[in-house]
């Protein structure tokens, strides 16, 4: 930590990007004593320019080149990313491979979610809850090799006119025995001990209003009491015909974010579950598109596509004049708007232990901040 | 399965009735409505009051050719579950907009300050535009379609001593 004297008692200091719980992004401390004056964040460190770099690629090269907007859950950008361009081209993916999708981004969610508490713990102190979530994420990541080849990025799995490949044999076996092995972590998570309650319960609180206001979306916005998921609003794939609930907690604090997440990860199973019940046969993937269009023109028009990913509202817009590549890829991430304005408010007037419980419990990624 | 489109079209119908404007519904939940710059913050405070409280995005979008930037805002409501967007054009040689923070707050000065980082679209009435993610960045705003990167990165780190640079630059 770098630190710069001013006076006795009041002086700055940096959370990050070199802090070992911070990822690459870093907040700007004023402190008196240990009471945080203003909060600054600083982010540009994963700054890539992938709006730019949209620009001169193809859809083909840009399915790939959509994992990387997020380290944390490639295949929901992947998802997000080829709905876009389905919706200019004007095409409908076969019945299976919106199953398929479902099945992909509500697993990404979960390991997602199994990482959000895992750094949650860790920013309290209690090493063990990020042992455990890492170590259950992992059977996921097995699932993501067998499926799409890659642990943590697909490469394009989920493309423009379907997925890239059906199941492999076994697939719907291997993925409900995974499921039996989260369920058995959250029975770990659940567990409530008196410690990590003190640090979690009252702290950073977010009113709705507030969170309305700074631009909050998904988990964070449902903890400060507002119920509200595109995937039930504003639905997409197959999301309508399923059953499951939305997780809703009043307070806006640590605990009540927390807690959302742990909710939403058994929803997810519940999800899953049904998807593979009743994943219908057919194709995988739209017959033009199963070897890749190399000289695919998108038609003149715009869209914005959005997505409720594990972090909050995702969204793309992309603009087309009738080339071969998209004119304009504006990409909207969750963190963006969680880690800069609601960020600052929450940590103004806080004491500097609690800085990691209040930056972990708003679940931020900074690639897909910086983008 | 026809979409009802009675929301949208009633949405749409109220601000048309209020503001001269034109827009489309594009399809069950998105109506698109093109304005003129004047219109705005009029326009963003009389929807917000009809229920549009989230902003979702701004985005612009650089139309060289025609020598505009359309700004685009991706709004949402959550009680009727439409995602209203708006379009307005303008100039691209001395781009600026009234900024919409007295309607929508920090969530809106944190995407215009992004902006104008990348587009140089002035904000007048944004508390703050400093820079965001380019740190001693003097060049132009990087995101203009006049701006090439590559041509860039040739000219500033090519280093010719480099096989591997060499290789990716000229080839073979």
């Amino acid at each position: 930590m770098e630190i710069e004297q001013i006076s006795a008692h009041e002086y700055e200091i940096f959370f990050g990007p070199a802090h070992p719980g911070s990822g690459n992004f870093s907040v700007k401390l004023k402190v008196d004593g240990e009471k945080i004056i203003s909060a600054r964040a600083d982010p540009g460190y994963l700054h890539r320019g992938f709006e730019k770099l949209m620009e001169y690629r193809t859809p083909i090269q840009n399915a790939v080149l959509s994992d990387r907007i997020c380290v944390l859950e490639p295949l929901a950008w992947n998802l997000i990313h080829a709905e876009a361009v389905e919706e200019l081209l004007g095409i409908d993916t076969p019945e299976r491979a919106k199953y398929i999708r479902v099945v992909m981004a509500e697993l990404s969610r979960i390991q997602s979610h199994i990482i959000w508490y895992g750094v949650m713990s860790i920013g309290m102190g209690f090493d063990t809850g990020f042992k455990i979530a890492f170590g259950y994420r992992d059977y996921i990541l097995d699932l993501f090799e067998m499926i799409t080849g890659g642990r943590v990025y697909p490469a394009g799995y989920i493309c423009p006119g379907g997925v890239r490949r059906d199941f492999p044999k076994g697939a719907k076996e291997n993925i409900l025995k995974v499921l039996d092995k989260i369920d058995e972590m959250i029975k770990l998570e659940e567990m409530e001990n008196p410690a990590f309650l003190y640090r979690a319960k009252g702290i950073g609180v977010l009113a709705l209003t507030d969170a309305q206001r700074l631009g909050a979306t998904g988990p964070v916005l449902r903890a400060s009491g507002m119920k509200t998921d595109i995937r039930k609003d504003d639905p997409y794939e197959v999301y309508d015909g399923f059953d499951f609930e939305v997780p809703v907690r009043k307070e806006g604090d640590v605990y009540a974010r927390y807690y959302v997440g742990l909710e939403e990860i058994k929803q997810s199973i519940k999800i899953v579950k049904q998807a593979l019940n009743e994943l219908p046969d057919g194709d995988f993937i739209v017959e033009a598109f199963k070897k890749p269009k190399l000289n695919l023109k998108i038609p003149e028009g715009e869209v914005y596509v959005r997505n409720e990913i594990a972090r909050g509202e995702a969204g793309i817009h992309m603009v087309s004049d009738g080339g071969a590549k998209p004119y304009r890829v504006k990409v909207r991430g969750p963190s963006f708007l969680h880690m800069i304005p609601v960020l600052e408010f929450l940590l103004k007037g806080a004491q500097i232990a609690d800085v990691p419980a209040i930056y972990w419990s708003l679940n931020g990624c900074p690639a897909d901040l910086d983008r | 399965m026809e979409d009802n489109l009675e929301n949208e079209n009633k949405l749409l119908g109220k601000i048309i009735s209020k503001f001269n404007v034109d827009g489309r519904v594009q399809r069950k939940r998105r109506v698109w409505v093109n304005i003129d710059k004047e219109n705005l913050v009029e326009l963003c405070t009389f929807i917000k009051d009809e229920g549009i409280t989230h902003l979702s995005a701004i985005s612009v979008t650089d139309w060289i050719k025609e020598g505009e930037y359309e700004i685009t805002y991706h709004l949402w409501s959550y009680e009727n579950k439409i995602l209203l967007t708006l379009k307005t054009r303008i100039d691209r040689e001395n781009p600026v907009i009234q900024s919409v923070q007295s309607v929508w707050g920090e969530s809106a000065q944190i995407h215009e300050r992004e902006l104008y980082e990348l587009f140089g679209v002035k904000f007048e009435g944004n508390t703050e535009l400093s820079p965001l993610f380019l740190e001693d960045w003097h060049g132009p705003p990087p995101f203009r379609k006049d701006f090439d990167w590559r041509a860039y990165v040739r000219e500033k780190y090519y280093d010719k001593e480099n096989e591997r640079e060499k290789s990716y630059f000229e080839g073979g």
